[in-house]
């Protein structure tokens, strides 16, 4: 008499009808597609015209010459979104900054004591901070001015200086078989949240289970279910069905943020393709190919963010299906041994002494975290990612940088070879505990 | 026998729970478990269900050793026994009965019929954790024996049960007997043993100590004590000198009285039980 199937579907039933199970599969998504949209957004939103004002005491962005006109390749130069206005003094700037709505900031470059070219200018602003662009239009601008100042003074031709500048070394970090880049910053950010989403779905599913079998034992309810169901198929048959809840939950939320990522893409598809054209490029500059010429025309692409550009590096062919793998056979080797904890509980409370012993490894490993990005191939990572209880989480945060496939392949017959053996351990603390009440009392007696 | 309980023996860890129990329970009766707390009752219907391996003896029902399969047209009612709070009634019933081997239709059908008879039908949808203690209590009766099973355990039936719902009980055992099931009734409820029972095996200190039918073991304690009733209203209760019977009591008797009634007193299951178990206490 095998009762799994419906134990299964009780469980798996019972809990996505929940409307907290639903409320959860809709809120990540979102705050995920806005993680990934609001940097975005940030960086490259068209700005509102503003206007910024110029006080130049030391006269070599044209602030001292007498008419407007002047020498206009040493002035500001207005762009569509950034009017730069002259001001003659400081004073006269602040009245403007506080009494035009469209003044956002003054740049304020110091007199000069001696011919020396200024090296300090000030970006004022009131209240609230000018955005990125308009710093960045006012840096740029300011470097180019003083830049041209010394191409003339010691007599080099823009041609010369481009050459000059056209042959720096450019350092990348980059694997030697593959030929992609290491993009560090955003494969240690992408490898944390792997991780930390792992370990929060073997707790979050995993002590679903434990108060699964606690509200059974505490309802007696399970007297009632034992003569019809083995206690291992009752354990077995709650931990696959809740299994089966965290993957609909975690294909809803893949499928979910891919459509809003998707939609964040095609509402900004210029920007994607740019940063996508500039990956390739850089790809196959690397590769040594004569793509010099390409690599300088993807420095008119500069401005694509390095955020978008290192995501679309990631290999999500393989990211997917290993943090499936280790989702699941993660979870299966704790959810047995919290089921187990949960047998040995009367109340709720008791849970929290009985699955301590269970969750140790999991909270050292994200302890051991900070340690293991230092490196990620290092000792303790190589340890941690193949010992079958801590390598979901350490697998995860290694996965975005590239792991040696016999070491995947490794860790990963490993935690399936200790699934069977912490299950038969499980179950047989299971068996013995589902319908004894008082096991802590008794324990603290002794 | 219908079911026959052989040498039964039970450890948990230095505890002896069960200690050679033996006991053969009629088809078509309704048997009595009875002792006091902790004196292995429970561990024997978890043994007679399967959830639990006995160490050493037998157990046959029909003729055949216990197996799985058979369990399964076992209705138990546990002593401690629960829903879960947050499921609708009628999926939770209908839950349970496919557990045992029951259709979904089929399941829903006789359900229908059960609630109806309970009148609970209105409360079908709702989660159980509205339902009242009583009303909880109907639904674990229905699913118990809604798979018709020709072997019934209830482990404690009255235990919280109002008197409404302990006298629908105890008549809906009854009519259960009357359509051909075994019944096996494990309670502390003497004067319900009295009512229900047609033998008994009383176990304590995990042996059994005392085993029988009803009437037979009330007999073979009698303590010669007769209560007459004559017409002036007067209850007497006499016990006939050694030498003398019933008979020639009745015969002194009806010399200066009109005898409206004349029966002898046996001593009640309780007061069984109670000397069987204190007895057995004093002698250790």
């Amino acid at each position: 008499m095998n009762n799994i199937p419906l134990v299964i579907r009780r469980e798996y039933v019972t809990r996505v009808r929940k409307k907290s199970f639903w409320i959860l599969t809709l809120i990540v998504p979102i705050l995920l597609a806005l993680v990934y949209a609001i940097p975005i957004y940030l960086a490259l939103a068209p700005i509102e015209k503003t206007v910024v004002m110029v006080v130049d005491e030391s006269g070599v962005f044209g602030g001292l010459d007498r008419d407007d006109e002047g020498r206009s390749d040493s002035r500001f130069n207005s762009t569509d979104e950034i009017e730069y206005r002259y001001a003659a003094t400081l004073d006269y700037a602040r009245r403007e900054l506080d009494s035009d709505d469209g003044v956002t900031a003054i740049v304020y470059i110091r007199s000069r004591a001696s011919e020396a070219l200024p090296t300090d200018a000030c970006l004022y602003y009131k209240r609230d901070l000018p955005p990125q662009q308009v710093r960045s239009d006012v840096d740029r601008q300011l470097q180019r001015t003083l830049r041209n100042r010394l191409l003339q003074a010691h007599g080099i031709s823009d041609d010369e200086y481009a050459m000059i500048t056209g042959t720096k070394i450019n350092l990348r970090t980059q694997d030697l078989e593959t030929g992609r880049e290491a993009f560090t910053e955003v494969k240690t950010v992408l490898g944390l949240v792997l991780a930390l989403l792992i370990y929060m779905a073997i707790f979050m599913f995993g002590s679903q289970v434990m108060r699964g079998v606690v509200e059974e034992k505490s309802n007696r309810i399970v007297e009632v279910i034992i003569c019809s169901v083995k206690p291992f198929h009752l354990m077995m048959g709650k931990v696959i069905g809740i299994a089966l809840v965290g993957l609909t939950q975690f294909m809803l939320w893949v499928l979910l943020t891919g459509v809003a990522v998707v939609g964040i893409q095609l509402s900004n598809s210029d920007i994607f393709s740019n940063a996508t054209a500039k990956h390739e490029i850089t790809e196959i500059a690397t590769k040594g190919n004569e793509a010099t010429l390409q690599l300088q025309n993807s420095a008119d692409m500069a401005d694509v963010p390095q955020l978008v550009e290192g995501i679309a590096s990631i290999d999500f062919g393989v990211i997917v299906p290993v943090f499936f793998f280790f989702f699941v056979f993660g979870y299966l080797l704790y959810a047995t041994l919290f089921a187990a904890a949960g047998a040995m509980s009367d109340t709720d409370t008791d849970t929290s002494i009985f699955s301590l012993p269970v969750t140790i490894p999991l909270l050292a490993v994200i302890l051991l975290m900070p340690a293991m990005l230092e490196a990620p191939s290092g000792t303790l990572s190589q340890v941690l990612s193949i010992i079958p209880f801590t390598s979901p989480v350490a697998m995860m945060m290694r996965v975005p940088f590239g792991v040696p496939l016999w070491e995947l392949w490794l860790s990963m017959a490993l935690l399936i070879i200790a699934f069977p053996l912490c299950t038969w351990l499980a179950a047989k603390i299971y068996r013995t505990s589902i319908l004894r009440y008082n096991i802590l009392a008794k324990f603290r007696k002794k | 026998m219908f079911l026959e309980v052989r040498n039964i023996e039970k450890s948990f860890g230095n505890f002896k729970a069960l200690e050679d129990v033996s006991f053969g329970v009629r088809e078509g009766s309704v048997f009595g478990l009875l002792g006091p707390n902790g004196a292995g009752k429970t561990t024997m219907i978890r043994i007679i269900n399967r959830i639990i391996r006995a160490d050493r003896g037998e157990l046959l029902l029909s003729g055949k050793p216990i197996t799985d399969e058979m369990v399964r047209s076992i209705g138990y009612l546990p002593e401690e026994r629960g829903l879960y709070k947050k499921m609708r009634v009628g999926e939770q019933a209908i839950y349970l009965a496919q557990l045992k081997g029951l259709s979904r239709y089929e399941a829903t059908s006789r359900l229908r019929f059960w609630f109806d008879k309970f009148e609970i039908t209105d409360w079908w949808n709702r989660p159980v954790e509205q339902l009242s203690k009583g009303m909880q209590q109907k639904v674990q009766f229905i699913v118990t024996v809604l798979h018709e099973p020709h072997l019934l355990i209830f482990d404690e039936p009255f235990s919280g049960f109002d008197p409404v719902n302990a006298t629908l009980l105890k008549n809906e055992i009854l009519e259960l007997r009357r359509k051909g099931a075994t019944i096996i009734l494990s309670t502390h409820n003497m004067a319900s043993v009295e009512e229900l029972c047609d033998d008994i095996a009383l176990i304590n200190s995990s042996h059994v100590v005392l085993s029988g039918s009803v009437n037979e073991i009330r007999r073979s304690y009698s303590r010669n004590l007769f209560e007459v009733v004559v017409d002036n209203g007067e209850v007497m209760q006499i016990s006939p000198s050694r030498d003398e019977g019933a008979n020639e009591l009745l015969a002194e008797l009806m010399k200066n009285h009109r005898i409206v009634s004349f029966k002898e007193i046996l001593p009640s299951m309780n007061d069984i039980f109670v000397e069987k178990v204190l007895g057995k206490e004093a002698k250790q």
